[in-house]
């Protein structure tokens, strides 16, 4: 890759971090994501207004068609300061509709004055997305949408295209149930909707991507689990010191750096081989590989955290349990982990495969 | 004097269990639950064990228990366990019940224990502060002689259903001149005494499971006080020997692995050879950590001492258990964070699992403290 291109990306990345920061707040605070547990659909219609204005729903639209045409690395680095503040609107969902929908993209949606959210996921551990069709209408049902209550559109893939449907059209129903970081998770029926169907060539790939881009959000949560541990660690004494001088918590704290790290590597060199080309098997192979080491590397970090916090990290009112309880209902997303080594060995055999 | 369940037969006894449990289990009590129920839902429950005399199964049968040995205890547990029976605020009579029999006045006794039988006090445990938690010999909350009174001052916290009870036994400060676990005294509070407030605190599930409790110059009698002066510290390290054992027993493990293979069958993985895998090795754990607790329990049956090394047993059963709840959490998938059980069904509620798996490793001496503390006594590292 010439350095011109290398530049860039950066230099996109960077301004897309910036904007964010509108949502995220600089000082940490997590009151907005506190306030707004188990209210609502579980996220804010404003700060996805927000997110429209800030131009973030059209990071994946071509520039052909009037998007702003950027990669992967430059989206995974804004999922990334989504889960570092845990910033519970579903923007990652919006995203990937435009990625889809490209030229298609509601322009009311791409200002974020209507919520568009992906429905793809025929059932939990899968990643089947071609279902949703029958007699030429919408029937059966789309899982695992966080937030879908709060939606006005949904966007629908199907084995023939993308289908934009009203949350509002005879015969989509939309239930949800709690989750225990405080939002909901939606399901979405369809009995004979109808729906105009949009072309879209590559589906699958689209939802590959919102897995790796999904990874970056479960990335800057352990990092910034991570470092509010260490921050205890520091501060919190027992025994007349910090329990961070004790060296059976600086090797596991350093094992905690480590997986968060390996993590950070795999998913920006994976983003980096699918903005420049590498596809197919390859492409699926990366993407099975990020989402087991960001669901082993989350787990771990909570985990761990938990237990450095000592009583302290089972409370409602520390700030470490917003991050466990997210990563417990995040990290099984796009087919959890069983599922990840599944595909990786039905690619063992598969022409370049390691 | 009560009946003798040692004399019977472990299956005879193990049937009767089973039969009282079947007939006298409140039916609109949850079975199977991982969350601590409060006393306004538990105390039917109670009510029924102490009416059967069964609600402190160790206690000696002078003091009105059931004196069950090591063997017929589990049996117990066992049968308590298989019904899903919720667990009732037992800190009286797992904690200060045996502590009073050993350590207490024959006035103590007299006063105390019946009213642990019959469920009229409910006791919570008050040791930790916010500055001494692993770190115990470190407690401040102060107990100063005035007159005939201690007057306590201090705070307690991460009191287990400290809401729900009556009585609170709490080691405090009686002297700052001696090394710190010198100047400790074991006292027992009424919480309903002037100068005691509560604060609950939620869990991740936003429980109130614990609370903080404040004392504020609360004055008791001087016959509240259990040992002599000063004596504390070793009133309550000498209650941890037996009970350790229990803490180690493989009972969580087990029920998790239950769980887990209720959940894999639900899910429609139960016959996915990769998850076989990984099933099969922590089934096997849990048999070794079976066979580890045999021995302490033949120890204790042969009433032969238990050693510092008991921690392991300890250490095994709550990372196993943990461990165990991991995998049902990562074969939820997209279900796993759900804050309802799937179907109404708790068993099948991988994040209760983990939930309940997490503090296993940090109250009764964390994992690390536990680790630290065989190093030194049992493999004989240096400092
Ligand atoms: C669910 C629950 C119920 C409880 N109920 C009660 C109750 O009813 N009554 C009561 O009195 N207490 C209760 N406790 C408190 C419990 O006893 C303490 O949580 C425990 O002693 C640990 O103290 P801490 O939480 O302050 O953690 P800390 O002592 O602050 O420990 C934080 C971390 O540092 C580690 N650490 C500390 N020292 C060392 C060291 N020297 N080397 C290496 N690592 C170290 C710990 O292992 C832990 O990982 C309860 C706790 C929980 C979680």
């Amino acid at each position: 890759m010439d350095g011109a291109m290398q530049e860039d990306w950066v230099e996109n990345a960077r301004m897309i971090v910036d904007s964010a920061r509108a949502i995220v707040p600089a000082d940490g605070s997590l009151d907005r994501v506190r306030r707004l547990r188990a209210k609502g659909a579980g996220f804010e219609r404003d700060v996805m207004a927000q997110a429209g204005a800030l131009g973030l729903f059209l990071m994946r639209v071509g520039e052909e068609a009037g998007g702003l045409g950027l990669g992967l690395r430059e989206t995974c680095e804004l999922a990334r300061v989504l889960g570092g503040g845990l910033v519970p609107e579903p923007i990652l969902s919006t995203i990937l509709a435009g990625r889809l929908l490209q030229g298609a993209l509601p322009e009311t949606v791409a200002a974020g004055e209507a919520v568009m959210l992906t429905a793809w996921q025929d059932a939990p551990r899968s990643l089947d997305w071609q279902g949703g069709l029958g007699g030429g209408r919408l029937s059966g049902r789309k899982v695992a949408i966080p937030g879908a209550e709060g939606a006005d559109l949904f966007a629908v893939t199907t084995a023939a295209g993308v289908a934009v449907v009203p949350a509002d059209a005879p015969g989509l129903t939309v239930t949800a149930e709690p989750t225990l970081d405080g939002g909901r998770l939606g399901t979405v029926a369809f009995d004979g909707v109808e729906a105009e169907l949009l072309p879209c060539p590559d589906i699958g790939a689209a939802i590959g991507e919102a897995g790796l881009v999904h990874c970056a959000y479960l990335l800057g949560l352990s990092e910034r689990a991570l470092a509010i541990t260490l921050d205890y660690l520091r501060v919190r004494e027992q025994f007349g010191r910090p329990i961070g001088s004790f060296q059976a918590l600086q090797h596991r704290a350093t094992e905690m750096k480590i997986e968060v790290e390996l993590a950070r590597a795999a998913i920006f060199a994976t983003a980096r081989r699918l903005d420049t080309g590498t596809g197919g098997d390859a492409a699926r192979r990366g993407i099975a590989r990020c989402r087991l080491r960001a669901s082993s590397s989350t787990m771990r970090v909570v985990r761990e955290a938990i237990q450095m916090h000592g009583a302290m990290g089972i409370t409602d009112e520390a700030d470490i349990g917003l991050f466990v309880c997210k990563a417990m209902v995040e990290t099984g997303f796009f087919g959890g982990a069983a599922l990840q080594r599944r595909i990786l060995s039905d690619l063992l055999d598969q022409g370049d495969a390691a | 004097m009560s009946t003798d369940y040692n004399a019977m037969s472990d299956a005879d006894f193990r049937a009767m269990v089973r039969a009282f449990v079947e007939a006298e289990y409140p039916a609109d009590l949850p079975r199977y639950a991982l969350h601590r129920l409060h006393w306004s839902e538990v105390k039917p429950w109670y009510l029924r064990l102490s009416a059967r005399g069964w609600i402190c199964p160790t206690w000696p049968r002078a003091y009105g228990g059931m004196e069950l040995t090591a063997g017929k205890h589990l049996i117990y547990i066992d049968e308590m366990e298989r019904h899903g029976c919720a667990r009732v605020n037992d800190i009286g009579p797992v904690m200060l019940g045996p502590l009073l029999i050993k350590h207490g006045t024959e006035a103590q006794r007299a006063r105390f224990l019946p009213r642990i039988l019959s469920g009229e006090d409910i006791w919570a445990q008050g040791y930790s502060e916010p500055g001494a938690g692993s770190d115990l010999a470190a407690v401040r909350c102060e107990a100063v002689r005035d007159g005939d009174d201690w007057v306590i001052t201090g705070q307690k916290t991460w009191t287990t259903l400290g809401m729900d009870a009556n009585w609170i036994f709490i080691l405090a400060r009686t002297d700052k001149t001696v090394k710190k676990q010198a100047g400790i005294s074991f006292l027992l509070v009424p919480m309903d005494a002037p100068g005691v407030t509560i604060r609950p605190i939620l869990n991740l599930e936003r429980d109130a499971e614990f609370c903080e409790v404040f004392f504020d110059a609360v004055r008791v009698p001087a016959d509240h006080i259990v040992g002599a002066v000063n004596d504390g510290w070793t009133i309550a390290k000498a209650l941890l020997g037996h009970e350790r054992v229990f803490i180690g027993a493989p009972r969580l493990s087990a029920s998790a692995l239950a769980r887990l293979r209720l959940q894999a069958r639900a899910g429609g993985i139960w016959h996915d050879p990769a998850f076989r895998d990984r099933y099969v090795t922590l089934a096997c754990e849990v048999e070794d950590l079976a066979d580890l607790f045999e021995t302490y329990v033949d120890a204790l049956r042969d009433g032969r001492p238990i050693g510092a090394d008991v921690a392991m047993l300890k250490i095994c059963q709550s990372e196993l258990y943990q461990r165990i709840s991991d995998l049902g959490l990562e074969i939820a998938a997209e279900t796993a964070g759900l804050g309802e059980p799937p179907d109404g069904d708790i068993r099948l509620h991988a994040a209760a699992t983990w939930l309940s798996a997490r503090p296993t490793t940090i109250f009764g001496g964390s994992t690390e403290v536990l680790r630290n503390m065989l190093a030194k006594a049992v493999l004989d590292l240096p400092s």
